[in-house]
């Protein structure tokens, strides 16, 4: 008997004791819900947990400072900064060639004076008039931050309304250091885009004894938010746009008004091959000579206890599996005792045990494969329930939401398990059924 | 119409059952030979052991003693497997209460004693000849309940047919039909060996269904009586 007659004979038969195969497959499918509802919600929670902690960068982002190592400290994740150091091209290209390294993204930053518009944005708080003079926002002296907007990917930046700017258009994005600012809430962060501030970079000029500051000014349409600040400016820019600002501001005379980085680039923001190669290329910049950082321990530490909550909650999963096997292994058991005059008969018909053993571990298959398919279908159905109120409970919290994914991983390995798992509870039923004696095919006379 | 060759021949053939009130002797030196294309008729009192008799030559239980050979076949010297290839390849049975897997159509039925017999390809067109050879040409398409007694024997009785068995058993074959339906069922059974080239052993209490044997074993006691 070939694998696919049994598969026609076993679909038959569950269907005739529809009602117990339903149940069967419902014990199995809760199970497998609960199992999968739980690793989804597992999953979306450690993305959730380690975004936070790498600023929704990748995890194996380093930063690199403007500086030499601190010899005495490379072993932290934050270490202090040595004497300082400028990053050109040639320690940019340096870097990028180092083994292990999958991007590199140059930061470059600048003082602007930023004129926010002058009133207040529908919904500001009242509270945060303070910051105004005559019921208007002033200008006020920040830093502009521009990056490679085609490497923003790479960058810890998480958007939360609108987009980036595009490179070479006159845009910026706001940081929600810039809405507390404005006295908005980050949930009404929507307000802003559209906006237009008009940003200067400084540049001093020698006029006779005295110093004065003249601005390049630009007038950039805020065209999105981001949760973090890049360094500490509250303008993120395309980056030929920040490069133009600190030539402006280099070719002038220093002044004690405004600090120009004397660094062509104020950081870099480099990409490991992997969390695992973070040690290897922090050293090898180390080598190169510039002072890093990374949340690499920070970020191990939260992997390993996310592992062990993961694994918690999957162990809870696979008792409930191994109960609803148990359900399969007495159903099957059931079917056997009431179908020994039936497997006799095909005993009598010629079927060997290799063939009644087949057709009822493909039977426990059946109702495993179900069991999987209908679990995983109503564990993402709670999963989705369950981040409705959560997410309602982050929302009256003013924090970001969580995302659930149905990774494809997840759905074959609960289908696949589950399946597994009923085969194992059918082998003891299928082999009893085997071993009953052909003689059953006359009852038992 | 018989041949020369024995299709059975068994040897002192004995055998015993276990139970909590001891052993029980239920079949005691049985000799006997069937002649190919034989119709033969074993009857008997209950527990003389003709279902037994029938179990062993149908290589449901492997005999305990003695010796049986079944168209060139010692069935003493078969392992599991090969007497479930015995089972498919050369016997067909027919039993009292017809034995049709409730789940499956007349045409079903038939086709999975081509399924166990290994048969790959024209499985339907075989099965629906041989219920058209039985006259349910019309039913191919019901399960056993929406048939009557009869036509369910039929269908068995195609059933038993699928593999071109050279052996087809048959016990109390008419025990659960009405009068009309056993005429034809006999009919149709005692033509097999003519029609087929098979030989037929029926187990029966009926003496209308033993008049239509070539020959009749009486059992007693284990014991071949006459």
């Amino acid at each position: 008997m070939t694998w696919r007659d049994a598969i026609a004979l076993a679909a038959r038969s569950v269907g005739r004791k529809l009602g117990r195969a339903v149940l069967t497959v419902l014990a199995v499918g809760l199970a497998a819900a609960l199992l999968s509802s739980l690793l989804i919600a597992s999953t979306a929670a450690q993305r959730r947990v380690l975004d936070q902690v790498s600023d929704g960068g990748p995890l194996a982002g380093i930063q690199v400072a403007p500086a030499e190592p601190d010899p005495g400290a490379l072993d932290s994740d934050n270490p202090p900064r040595g004497d300082p150091r400028p990053i050109d091209d040639n320690a940019l290209r340096e870097i990028a060639a180092l083994p292990n390294v999958d991007a590199v993204v140059p930061i470059v930053a600048n003082p602007a004076i930023v004129v926010p518009p002058p009133d207040p944005l529908p919904g500001a708080d009242p509270r945060r008039r303070d910051l105004t003079r005559a019921g208007t926002f002033e200008p006020y002296f920040d830093t502009v931050v521009g990056v490679d907007i085609a490497q923003a990917d790479d960058l810890p930046i998480a958007i939360i309304a609108g987009r980036l700017p595009l490179a070479g258009a006159p845009e910026a994005a706001v940081s929600s250091g810039y809405l507390r600012r404005l006295g908005i809430d980050k949930g009404q962060a929507d307000e802003v885009v559209g906006t237009e501030i008009v940003v200067g970079a400084p540049r001093g000029f020698v006029d006779g004894d005295d110093v004065y500051v003249r601005g390049r000014w630009v007038r950039l349409l805020v065209v999105g938010v981001v949760a973090q600040e890049l360094g500490s400016g509250q303008v993120l820019v395309p980056l030929g746009e920040a490069q133009a600002a600190r030539r402006w501001s280099t070719a002038g005379v220093e002044t004690e008004r405004f600090d120009i980085p004397e660094s062509p680039y104020t950081g870099l923001f480099v990409v490991a091959h992997g969390l695992d190669r973070v040690p290897a290329v922090r050293q090898a910049i180390t080598d190169v000579g510039y002072s890093t950082s990374a949340p690499e321990t920070l970020i191990e530490s939260v992997q390993r206890y996310l592992r062990v909550v993961e694994i918690v909650l999957a162990g809870i999963g696979v008792i409930a599996l191994a109960i609803a096997a148990l359900g399969i292994t007495n159903a099957m058991l059931a079917a056997v005792r009431e179908r020994r005059r039936e497997i006799g008969v095909l005993k009598a018909l010629g079927a060997s045990n290799r063939d009644v053993r087949r057709i009822f571990l493909v039977e426990a298959g059946t109702l495993g494969f179900l069991g999987g398919i209908v679990g995983t279908v109503v564990g993402y159905g709670a999963a989705q329930l369950l981040a409705g109120v959560v997410n309602g409970y982050l929302r009256s919290q003013r924090l970001e939401t969580v995302q659930l994914g149905l990774p494809l991983l997840l759905v074959v390995a609960v289908v696949v398990g589950s399946t597994v798992l009923a085969l194992v509870a059918g082998t003891v039923p299928a082999q009893r059924a085997a071993r009953l004696p052909a003689r059953q095919a006359m009852g038992d006379r | 119409m018989t041949g020369l060759e024995p299709a059975i021949t068994v040897h002192d053939l004995g055998h015993a059952y276990e139970t909590s009130a001891g052993r029980i002797t239920v079949l005691d030196r049985v000799t006997c030979t069937v002649l190919a294309g034989q119709i033969v008729a074993v009857m008997g009192p209950s527990g003389a052991g003709k279902s037994t008799l029938l179990c062993v030559l149908g290589g449901l239980e492997p005999p305990q003693s003695g010796s049986v050979t079944v168209v060139g076949r010692d069935l003493r010297l078969l392992s599991s497997d090969q007497l479930a290839a015995y089972r498919r390849e050369t016997v067909g049975f027919v039993f009292q209460d017809f034995a049709l897997l409730g789940q499956l159509t007349a045409l079903e039925n038939v086709e999975l004693a081509l399924t166990l017999g290994r048969v790959r390809r024209g499985r339907r067109d075989r099965a629906k000849e041989l219920l058209a050879a039985v006259g349910l040409a019309h039913r191919f398409d019901h399960r056993p309940h929406a048939l009557s007694g009869g036509e369910n024997q039929r269908v068995a009785i195609a059933r038993a047919l699928a593999n071109s068995p050279e052996l087809i058993l048959a016990d109390e074959p008419t025990g659960n039909l009405d009068a009309g339906s056993t005429g034809a069922i006999l009919d149709l059974l005692t033509g097999l060996p003519r029609d087929h080239g098979c030989t037929l052993v029926i187990v029966t209490h009926d003496p209308v269904v033993a008049a239509r044997a070539d020959r009749v074993l009486l059992l007693a006691d284990g014991r071949i009586a006459a």
